[in-house]
C-alpha cells in the first residue's frame, strides 16, 4: 500500500489550496489521484457524480487513468447501483509534493438523453416523411441533396436511376435539372430558377405544373419548393402527381364545353318549333317537364347503353366514318324524338354512357371517348332537329 | 513468475467493452504468452456483488490481482502496449 494517513496529513501547499478552490466551484467532477489510483481530493461535483461524500471517496482506489486520446468515456458506478455515462480527462499533477493525476469527469447523461431525442425526432420526422406519396428531397445550399423519402426513391427507381446515382442523397440537384433542361425536360430549367428564388428569398414558395410523361402514359406533376426553417440555408422540394387531378379537371371542361354546345343546340330548337308555327314540328317537352331519366327509366338506361355501344365503335373505327354507326345514331335519334326527349336528356345519357365507358381504361381510350362522344351527341342533337323540324330524319 | 491474474470490470456489453476484452485477450495470448495468465471478466450489472465487495467505481477497471503490487487502472483499455506498460508487466520473454 503506498497510501499512509501521514500522506493524507500533509498540509496543503499553495498551489493545492488553488487548484482546490478552482475545483470547489467547477461543474465538471475533479479527483486527485495519487501514483497508486487513490483518491486524494474529490470536489463537489465529483462527490455527486459518485454519490459518495469526500470523506467516503478519500483514500479509496479510482484506478491509474489510462487513455490514448484526450477523453475516454468511462462509467461511474454509484452507491444505488446506478451507471453515470461519463467523459474522462486526465493531467499529471504533482499533488502534496507527490507524483499524481487530476481526473476531470463530465456526466454525459444529458448530453445523451438530447442525442437520444434528437435520433427519436429524426426517426419521427422521418416516419411522417417516408408515409407521404410526394417524392420528397431536402436540398442545401449548394443544391446538395441531404435527404429523400421512399417515394422519392421509388420514382428514381422507377424511372432509370434504380440505385439513385443521380438523385440520391449527396447528389447535385442543381445540377441534375441543369442536365435534364439541356435533354428532353425544359420545365427542369423553369424548376431550377424557382429553386434559385427560393434561395435568394426572393419568394417564400415556388410552384410549378409540369408534363413528364412516361413511356406508356401521360403524366403530370407538381413541384413545390419551399426554404428551409432552419440554422441551415436549403430547401425542402416535393414532386406531387397530379395526372388524375389534370384529367378530370380536363374531362369536367370538356362536359362543361359539350353542355354549352347542346344547350345552344337546344336554343335552336326551341326557335325552330316557334318559327315554323308548331304544327308540322313536334316540339320537345318544355324545360320544366320530367326528364328521361325521371319519366321513363328504363329507356333511359337501355339508351345509355346504345349510345355506349355507338361510341365504343366510334372510338374503334375512328376516322374511318362507318356509315352503320350512322344509321344507328339516327335511329336512336328517332327514338328519342318519338319520347319527346330535350337536349339536357342527349346530355344527360352522353354523360352517362361516358362515364360508364371511361372506367378502367386507359387515359388515351378515355380521350378517344370524350373526343368521339362530342361528336356523336352533336350529330344526334343535330338528328333531333331535323326530327321535329322535318317529322323524318335523311 | 507466479500466475498473473487480470480481473476486468464491465457494465455490459458494448463495443467499446468488446474491443477491451479483444485487447485484453490478444495481450494474454500473444504479449503474455510465456506466463500463466488468467483472465477473469467480471459484468456489474450482472454480478453487482462482486463490483461493491471489490470498491469498483467506474468502469471499465482493469486490476492487476498478482503478481504483487496490485495495480487498478481504469480507461482506454484497448492498446496491448500500453497496457502493457500501465500494468507493469513483462513482455514474454525469448521462446528459444
Amino acid at each position: 500500500m503506498g497510501h499512509t494517513s501521514n500522506e493524507l496529513l500533509t498540509p496543503p501547499s499553495e498551489a493545492d489550496t488553488r487548484l482546490q478552490t478552482v475545483a470547489n466551484t467547477s461543474a465538471d467532477g475533479m479527483l486527485v489521484v495519487d501514483g497508486d489510483g487513490r483518491v486524494c481530493f474529490a470536489n463537489p461535483a465529483a462527490e455527486s457524480l459518485l454519490s459518495r461524500r469526500m470523506d467516503d471517496l478519500i483514500g479509496q482506489i479510482f484506478g491509474l487513468p489510462i487513455m490514448f486520446g484526450e477523453v475516454a468515456e468511462i462509467n461511474l458506478i454509484q452507491p444505488s447501483g446506478n451507471l453515470l455515462s461519463a467523459e474522462m480527462r486526465m493531467s499529471p499533477l504533482i499533488w502534496k509534493e507527490s507524483p499524481g493525476y487530476l481526473i476531470v469527469l463530465r456526466d454525459l447523461t444529458e448530453r445523451r438523453r438530447i442525442q437520444e431525442a434528437l435520433r427519436d425526432a429524426e426517426g419521427f420526422s422521418r416516419a411522417i416523411l417516408n408515409s407521404l406519396s410526394q417524392h420528397i428531397a431536402v436540398v442545401d445550399e449548394r443544391g446538395i441533396i441531404l435527404l429523400v423519402n421512399d417515394a422519392w426513391r421509388k420514382f428514381a427507381a422507377g424511372n432509370g436511376d434504380p440505385n439513385l446515382f443521380a438523385t440520391g442523397v449527396g447528389e447535385n440537384y442543381f445540377e441534375v435539372c441543369a442536365l435534364a433542361a439541356e435533354g428532353d425536360a425544359p420545365h427542369a430549367a423553369a424548376i431550377l430558377q424557382g429553386m434559385q428564388r427560393v434561395l435568394r428569398s426572393e419568394v417564400s414558395l415556388f410552384e410549378l405544373e409540369y408534363p413528364y410523361d412516361s413511356p406508356n402514359e401521360e403524366r403530370w406533376f407538381q413541384v413545390r419548393v419551399v426554404p428551409l426553417h432552419d440554422a441551415r440555408r436549403g430547401m425542402v422540394i416535393s414532386h406531387t402527381d397530379i395526372t388524375e387531378q389534370r384529367r378530370h379537371a380536363r374531362a369536367a371542361a370538356e362536359s362543361e364545353a359539350l353542355r354549352a354546345q347542346l344547350q345552344a343546340r337546344e336554343r335552336e330548337l326551341r326557335a325552330l318549333g316557334i318559327i315554323s308555327g308548331g304544327s308540322q314540328v313536334r316540339p320537345p317537352i318544355p324545360h320544366h317537364e320530367a326528364s328521361l331519366h325521371a319519366s321513363r327509366p328504363t329507356l333511359f338506361y337501355e339508351y345509355i347503353e346504345r349510345y355506349g355501344q355507338l361510341l365504343n365503335s366510334a372510338v374503334q373505327e375512328r376516322g374511318f366514318g362507318v356509315p352503320d354507326k350512322e344509321t344507328e345514331a339516327r335511329e336512336l335519334a328517332i327514338h328519342l324524338g318519338d319520347l319527346r326527349a330535350t337536349a339536357r336528356d342527349v346530355v344527360e345519357i352522353h354523360l352517362a354512357a361516358l362515364r360508364n365507358r371511361s372506367l378502367g381504361v386507359p387515359p388515351a381510350r378515355q380521350q378517344a371517348y370524350l373526343e368521339e362522344g362530342r361528336m356523336l351527341a352533336l350529330q344526334i342533337m343535330g338528328y333531333l332537329v331535323a326530327y321535329y323540324r322535318d317529322g323524318v330524319v335523311s | 513468475m507466479s500466475t498473473i491474474v487480470l480481473q476486468l470490470f464491465i457494465a455490459g456489453r458494448t463495443p467499446r467493452t468488446d474491443n477491451a476484452i479483444a485487447t485484453l485477450r490478444q495481450l494474454v495470448d500473444e504479449h503474455l504468452s510465456g506466463y500463466p495468465c488468467e483472465l477473469v471478466i467480471v459484468d456489474v450489472l450482472t454480478d453487482p456483488q462482486q463490483a461493491e465487495d471489490r470498491q469498483i467505481l467506474a468502469t471499465p477497471t482493469l486490476i492487476k490481482e498478482s503478481p504483487s503490487p496490485q495495480r487498478r487502472i481504469i480507461g482506454d483499455l484497448d492498446d496491448a502496449d500500453g497496457l502493457l506498460a500501465a500494468l507493469n508487466l513483462p513482455p514474454s520473454p525469448p521462446t528459444s
